[in-house]
């Protein structure tokens, strides 16, 4: 028996971590809390990166127009394309201060119409897995964020805090598979389950073959759950298939918001009125 | 010392620069998994107490930077890392067709592992065309371990000699 310990124990250890890991996946332990002070200076550790995006985009394209793009100018025309080069970028400065302008104007806007206390918080990164669909946001845990949170967008939702740190927070895509939450036909107000189903699509569980769906309808959340905030859209049905031999439609919705284009979003500081247990939602 | 800081150095940067490409460059099957390329290495190549250190700081980093739930990616890295510790010492991985092998296996048991959990648990957000390019991603990683791997496994033999 010892012997067979002694030669097996890499494979019996690879195998207990991977049942732990199994455990932790289907039902997280409030005990492995514990070891959140590891987990934050790890992402204190990468803070640092995900903030570098945003000045690195405003960089990249600083460096392009002023240096890249003089790249082989001839002398007569160095002043002259300057100038021009000069021009531009003050115009594409300006229209990118403008552009960004009018897009915290919309939030802020929102947030009024939203009723509840919100903060506007900037993308900083994606999740590098292929499993899961999240963002991070360049605010966390300091400024009242806490798991369960809803993040939208003026022009819909775009998921849910899953876990928060000092300086950064970890939000759940409404296509991620493991989101899911309450929502209605705004035409016909048929209720349903709205699913993630990764790319930009989410499908609606639970229709009926006698409920009113076609192609076209806007789906918002219905509030009912305390997930969303009610009447946040959420997308438009792009398909519906009624098979013969099933008991439910499957329908097929676009998500409102192209989430590889997010750049600020809004944090709905109100906690969900059902309990969030962080890592399963 | 010096296994612990190269590993430390290629997957913090390469998590890092993953999360910078990701954020609008580069579609995310494209991308390397640079901590997973430092755990199976230090698995393989590096023996003893130093390959579970070297193995920990990329765990780490895919814990952080991926978003499953708390803790489950670290367990399923150190998994991993026993996993290719036992494989490095019952084969001799001298050669490109066995190293490719190996990292194509366990990239595909990972994936397929985390593709049935998540199946298991209800969700269901996977599509032939997410199989098709999660296909690409592993056949891309493993295409990069292997020159990375038999440079630095011969860079790192001399250095002995």
């Amino acid at each position: 028996m010892g012997t067979f310990f002694r030669k097996w124990w890499r494979l019996l250890v690879a195998a207990s971590l991977l049942v732990a890991a199994i455990q932790v996946f289907v039902r997280p332990s409030p005990a492995i809390e514990r070891a959140e002070p590891v987990r934050a200076t790890g992402v204190a550790l990468f803070r640092p990166f995900f903030l570098a995006v945003d000045s690195v985009r405003e960089g990249v394209s600083g460096v392009w127009n002023r240096y890249i793009a003089l790249v082989g100018v001839t002398r007569e025309n160095e002043r002259l394309r300057r100038e021009v080069v000069a021009l531009r970028e003050q115009l594409h400065g300006t229209r990118d201060a403008i552009l960004e302008n009018r897009r915290l104007k919309d939030l802020l806007r929102y947030s009024e119409t939203v009723g509840r206390r919100t903060l506007g918080a900037r993308v900083v990164g994606h999740d590098v897995s292929p499993w899961f669909r999240a963002i991070f946001l360049g605010t966390g845990s300091e400024a009242g964020i806490e798991a369960g949170m809803s993040v939208v967008t003026p022009y819909g939702a775009v998921g849910r805090i899953h876990k928060t740190h000092p300086g950064l927070s970890e939000v759940l895509l409404v296509t991620d598979g493991r989101f899911a939450a309450d929502v209605m036909v705004e035409r016909s107000r048929v209720r349903a389950v709205a699913e993630g189903i990764g790319g930009n699509f989410c499908r609606l569980k639970y229709v009926s073959p006698v409920h009113d769906v076609v192609v076209g309808d806007r789906i918002v959340f219905s509030g009912f759950d305390g997930s969303m905030p009610k009447g946040v859209l959420l997308g438009t049905v792009v398909s519906v298939d009624r098979p013969k031999e099933s008991l439910f439609q499957k329908v097929k919705v676009q998500c409102a918001v192209n989430f590889q284009d997010v750049e600020e979003a809004m944090v709905i500081l109100s906690r969900p009125s059902i309990p969030f247990r962080a890592g399963r939602d | 010392m010096r296994h612990f800081l190269v590993l430390f150095a290629m997957s913090y940067l390469g998590a890092s620069l993953c999360v910078w490409w990701l954020s609008g460059f580069v579609p995310w099957f494209l991308l390397p998994d640079f901590p997973f390329l430092a755990i199976v290495f230090s698995g393989l190549f590096v023996s003893g107490i130093g390959g579970f250190l070297c193995a920990l700081p990329p765990a780490l980093f895919r814990e952080i930077t991926a978003s499953g739930p708390s803790w489950s990616m670290f367990l399923g890295s150190m998994a991993l890392y026993f996993g290719s510790r036992e494989i490095g010492r019952r084969f001799l991985l001298r050669n490109e067709a066995s190293l490719l092998s190996v990292v194509v296996s366990l990239l595909a048991i990972e994936s397929f592992s985390v593709v049935l959990l998540l199946s298991l648990a209800g969700a269901h957000p996977f599509s032939i065309l997410w199989g098709a390019q999660e296909a690409v991603r592993i056949a891309w990683t493993s295409l990069i371990a292997v020159p990375l791997f038999l440079d630095l496994s011969m860079r790192w033999r001399r250095v002995k000699e």
